[in-house]
């Protein structure tokens, strides 16, 4: 009987052992392999360097569960090549570079050639990764799907980012600047993350004009405003859409008649009336260029990336305070309203990856958005985007960004634009739009508006994503 | 001028031991060697410059974008009737050629006048390195010289704007205001090439007979009218040489443009090189790029068309 | 007379003084390069610049531990000097017919191999690039080194042509007169002569190909990466643009070409004039 029930007990055991099994049927079986994988990452930015520095942790993880040795190679290019370097490999269907950190705009370049996995089949497929639960909504929207607002999903996020202010603690609460400021605005500075967040628009020019001081060496704000890569659009946007403006309709591709509104022209001069208030050269401000303005100490705040927390910790340690960016006010006088541009980058997989390689990508996901690589990544500076990790109690305090970046984290607050395919060349038309404007090359707003709300559409038109197509004038428009 | 029966001893010294004629013996045929000689230069020639050619003419009429995965679609006319319509394109034309005159113009000038003031240097102690410090500009890597010049630039980091703030008290933005970029990008230009044209002169002036130099100077010939009467004969066409090689490389200008502005601000900057590259490697818009690139080359075969003109000029001369 | 001798001399050494300022204007901001490279980061960003200061050998030593740099400067000299070597035989045998022979069409195959050359770089890349991605060339060294090797064709052609034609043909009449052999002819008697075209189309070509950055960065992959294709993947590799970083490699980079025009001066005029001017400036 023993020998019977014992033998059962190893049956049951088996049986059991063999559900699972099933379920992971469509594994490829990579016991004692060695594989090398290949990443392309972004380089200068460190969120991305950071998902590449963590990787090789991932070989234990594989050595243990699966039984194989796998190495990471590293490649790297800057934001505003690394697609056309992606896109100049992908397109001879190479499998170069294995996993793909690419920006989220950049989904639709990718994915509607075919060079990426669509990752609906290998989510449904796989209950580790169907189980992870994102954050909120806006991480689905903003990095994993195509076309935008779609269940599509193409991408896994790998860092999620919004934008934040930082503001210089020492300057903010020091009594005589705010005995100063009380005195001639007849105001209160902000204090506190609570102060931020009801913080509107117009009272944070008179900060920037308080602080502006060239005398000393010393402005207001930096924030992007360069022609490069996507920098003066992703800012303009800021002031657009808290404004209550729209850049298109993602449902109908409509872009004349949505982008150059008089609304959004006010919103424009606003972008632009903000240059007085920063350092000379801030017109070809991108990443780079406004952390070295803050970590010089030129500035007294900055509206930029939280991914780049890490790295603006200076002039000195506790200086920087981390805040939620102002509200402006809807339509220029009412409501406070917030969005700001989406950051982050989701990474992708090389839909011309060989079998195996497949599955290790698919095995890194998995280990990726498991809880205590979540948190290992948080620990180490990076955004994580799942909920559990976010929701846990303290998570707020492990880095001094996380709280802002937490509480910009949900569609009500941050939107992205444009997964479309053809993004680079709307993109280069819009960048050089605003970059007109505000260069003042261009005197009226709405002409900037005009050019740019014609070309985007036009692109869109001729490539097919819209039925709509722009108005002939436009095509007569310069920039002048 | 070596004279004939020199030539003929110094054959004959060298052929001391004659070489076997073998199996090569088939190539003696001049009628087969002239070609074979050129095969190699022929396949090179054809793979690289004619087939990319006709591929480049082809693809003008298509529409071709990499990364919307569609396939091509014959559009005829249709890209080279948006290029004549851009307001972009042509923007960009136009400030290709104001960068190409007034570049090319100040770079022949300066040269020639640096040219006229090294020829007498003989005896300039530590000659060899002055020169190769006047040539460096040349050889940087001009990816190189545009990083760095954004350094010297820079409003608030670079050492220009510290001079200019200490004696004016103003800081300007070189490659940030739309008034101040073109021009400084035209001046890192002069900077990389301005020794160019300098080398040209010297090549011209050097072309002159010494014995006619000597001759001026007996004749006590004003400076003016040595130049006219002596130098310019001479040396005209190596100088136009240099003004031509410099005018049709400007008008490739990319890599050193690029690194410093992107184009900017605004299109402030924007050379058809940039445009070029922009559609092709940032929009993958394989289709457009192509009908600009025939239309590049056209203006290019146009400028090569006088330039040989010249040489055929030269060949008549000497 | 002492009175004159001594006005001459000053003006000698002003003039002399001039030449040197001259010289070193235009190499001032290649001092202020190799100045930065010998700074820490941010001693470079400080203003008043710090004119005294330690400087560093920190910068380089750290250029070679970045992940790539061996590699790419690896691949910045085997690729330059094997395809300049390829060009420059190439270029030398057909120079040789066009000199002598002159074949039909010699002058369109001129004609046609310089303009190539003028067109800007994009348009260029553009067909190579699709022809290398269908042949499977993409990324290749072979493909690199070819495409880098016809770029510096037309050069060597014109410069070898003009020194070819140089060298009387009487040379090959008597020779061929004496029972030599074509093969002869061109190796050991026309060769040696126009080893002065040689070095130039060398050095010329030679600049080119090393300082080239668009097409490697297209059409290159990981294997092929050069030098300037690492300058601009690393200019702003640690979240501020890495001056530090510019400078070192630029100057780094530099030094070979430097020595090239110190030593081989006369060549680049040789060179710069399509071999009409031969001798020493």
């Amino acid at each position: 009987m023993i020998k019977t029930l014992k033998q059962a007990f190893v049956l049951i055991i088996c049986i059991g052992m063999l559900i699972p099994a099933a379920a992971l049927a469509d594994r490829v079986d990579l016991k004692g392999e060695k594989i090398t994988m290949s990443i392309l990452g972004i380089a200068g930015w460190f969120p991305s360097k950071l998902g590449v520095d963590m990787s090789p942790a991932f070989a234990d993880y594989a050595k243990n569960k699966y039984g194989y040795d796998v190495q990471f190679t590293f490649e790297e290019a800057p934001f505003e090549t690394l697609f056309q370097k992606a896109a100049a490999s992908l397109a001879t269907k190479s499998d170069d570079y294995n996993i793909i950190v690419s920006d989220s705009q950049w989904l639709g370049g990718f994915a509607a050639p075919g060079w990426i996995v669509k990752l609906n089949d290998m989510i449904d497929n796989n209950p580790n990764l169907k189980a992870i639960e994102y954050y909120d909504q806006i991480v689905v929207d903003t990095y994993m799907s195509y076309p935008l607002g779609s269940d599509n999903y193409w991408g896994f996020p790998l860092e999620g980012d919004t934008m934040v202010l930082y503001v210089r603690q020492d300057k903010l609460l020091d009594p005589n600047e705010r005995k100063a400021f009380k005195d001639k605005y007849d105001l209160d500075m902000p204090k506190t993350f609570e102060d931020f967040e009801a913080l509107t628009y117009p009272d944070f020019v008179k900060i920037l004009e308080f602080f502006t001081r060239p005398e000393q060496d010393f402005y207001g704000i930096a924030q992007h405003y360069s022609k490069v890569y996507d920098f003066v659009c992703t800012a303009a946007h800021n002031y657009i859409w808290s404004r209550g403006g729209r850049i298109w309709d993602n449902k109908t591709g409509q872009v004349w008649g949505i982008l150059n509104t008089e609304e959004n022209a006010k919103s424009l001069a606003e972008y632009k009336a903000s240059l007085q208030y920063a350092p000379p050269g801030a017109v070809n401000y991108g990443n780079s260029e406004v952390m070295e303005a803050w970590n010089g100490g030129k500035v007294f705040c900055a509206i930029m990336w939280a991914a780049v927390g890490q790295y603006m910790m200076e002039p000195k340690d506790g200086q920087a305070m981390i805040v939620p960016p102002p509200a402006h006010l809807l339509n220029g006088d009412g409501k406070p309203n917030r969005v700001y541009s989406m950051g982050g980058q989701p990474w992708v997989i090389n839909a011309f990856n060989d079998k195996q390689k497949m599955q290790v990508a698919e095995d890194f996901m998995e280990w990726w958005y498991t809880e205590d690589v979540q948190m290992e990544f948080a620990r180490r500076g990076g955004n994580p985007v799942i909920k559990s990790v976010l929701n846990k109690p303290g998570f707020e305090d492990i880095k001094p960004w996380f709280r802002g970046y937490k509480w910009m984290l949900t569609t009500s607050k941050g939107r992205d634009f444009w997964h479309n395919p053809m993004y680079a060349v709307m993109m280069a038309k819009q960048q050089e739009a605003f970059h007109s404007y505000i260069t003042g090359q261009v005197k009226d707003p709405n002409v900037a508006l005009d050019y740019a709300a014609y070309h985007v559409q036009k692109i869109l038109y001729d490539h097919g994503s819209t039925k709509l197509k722009p108005p002939a004038e436009g095509a007569k428009i310069e920039l002048k | 001028m070596m004279s004939d029966s020199s030539i003929d001893r110094m054959v004959l010294q060298k052929f001391a031991t004659t070489s076997g004629r073998g199996w090569l013996s088939s190539l003696e045929n001049p009628k087969y060697l002239q070609h074979l000689l050129l095969v190699p230069v022929l396949i090179f020639f054809i793979v690289w410059n004619v087939i990319p050619l006709f591929w480049l003419a082809g693809m003008g009429f298509y529409k071709y974008v990499l990364v919307t995965g569609e396939p091509l679609k014959f559009v005829g006319l249709h890209n080279f009737i948006e290029i004549f319509n851009s307001f972009e394109i042509w923007h960009a034309l136009s400030n290709t050629f104001l960068f190409v005159i007034i570049g090319a113009g100040t770079q022949t000038i300066l040269g020639i006048i640096l040219g006229f003031i090294f020829w007498d240097s003989k005896g300039l102690p530590g000659r060899r390195i002055a020169l190769t410090l006047i040539f460096t500009p040349m050889i940087m890597a001009p990816l190189a010289s545009g990083s760095f010049f954004r350094i010297i630039y820079d409003p608030i980091f670079g050492i220009l704007n510290y001079f200019i703030k200490s004696i004016f008290g103003v800081t300007i933005d070189f490659l940030g205001s739309s008034s101040w970029a073109f021009p400084s990008v035209l001046i890192v230009d002069t900077w990389m090439w301005t020794p160019f044209m300098m080398l040209m002169t010297l090549a011209a002036l050097g072309s002159v007979p010494k014995a006619e130099l000597e001759a001026a100077e007996v004749e006590n010939l004003s400076w003016y009218q040595r130049l006219i009467n002596v130098v310019l004969p001479h040396g005209k066409f190596i100088l136009m040489l240099g003004i031509l090689l410099r005018t049709i490389d400007s008008f490739k200008s990319m890599d050193i443009i690029f690194t410093m502005t992107r184009g900017g601000p605004g299109n402030a900057t924007e050379l058809i090189g940039i445009t070029l590259y922009r559609q092709a490697f940032n929009a993958f818009t394989m289709g457009q790029a192509s009908a600009l690139a025939i239309i590049s080359l056209l203006i290019a075969i146009a400028f090569t068309s006088i330039y040989l003109h010249v040489l055929k000029k030269k060949e008549s001369f000497a | 007379m002492e009175d004159r001798n001594r006005n001459k001399n000053l003006k000698r050494s002003l003039y002399y003084i001039l030449l040197w300022a001259i010289s070193l204007l235009f190499f001032s901001p290649i001092i202020w390069m190799i100045i930065c490279s010998l700074k820490t980061r941010t001693q470079i960003i400080t203003l008043p610049p710090e004119w005294l200061f330690v400087p560093t050998l920190k910068n380089y030593i750290a250029l070679f531990d970045m992940f790539n740099f061996t590699k790419e400067l690896m691949n910045s000299i085997f690729m330059s000097l094997s395809a300049v070597t390829i060009a420059v035989v190439v270029s030398f045998l057909a120079a040789y017919s066009f000199s002598r022979f002159k074949p039909k069409g010699t002058d369109l195959i001129m004609f046609m191999l310089l303009s190539m050359r003028m067109v800007p770089a994009a348009a260029v890349i553009v067909p190579i690039y699709l022809l290398y991605s269908a042949s499977g060339w993409k990324g290749t060294h072979l493909g690199m080194i070819l495409f880098y090797a016809m770029f510096s064709i037309p050069f060597s052609v014109w410069i070898l042509k003009g020194f070819i034609d140089g060298v009387s043909e009487r040379f090959d009449e008597t020779a061929l007169a004496n029972g030599g052999s074509r093969m002869h002819i061109i190796f050991k008697l026309v060769m040696p002569q126009v080893k002065p075209g040689l070095i130039a189309a060398f050095i010329f070509n030679i600049i080119f190909v090393w300082n080239e950055f668009l097409f490697n960065y297209i059409i290159g992959g990981k294997k092929t990466a050069t030098v300037p294709v690492g300058l601009a993947q690393g200019f702003s590799a640690g979240m501020s643009i890495q001056w530090d970083f510019i400078a070192t490699l630029t100057t780094f980079y530099s030094i070979p070409l430097i020595i090239f025009i110190f030593f081989f001066q006369k060549y680049l005029l040789v060179g710069m004039t399509f071999g009409t001017v031969k001798g020493e400036v």
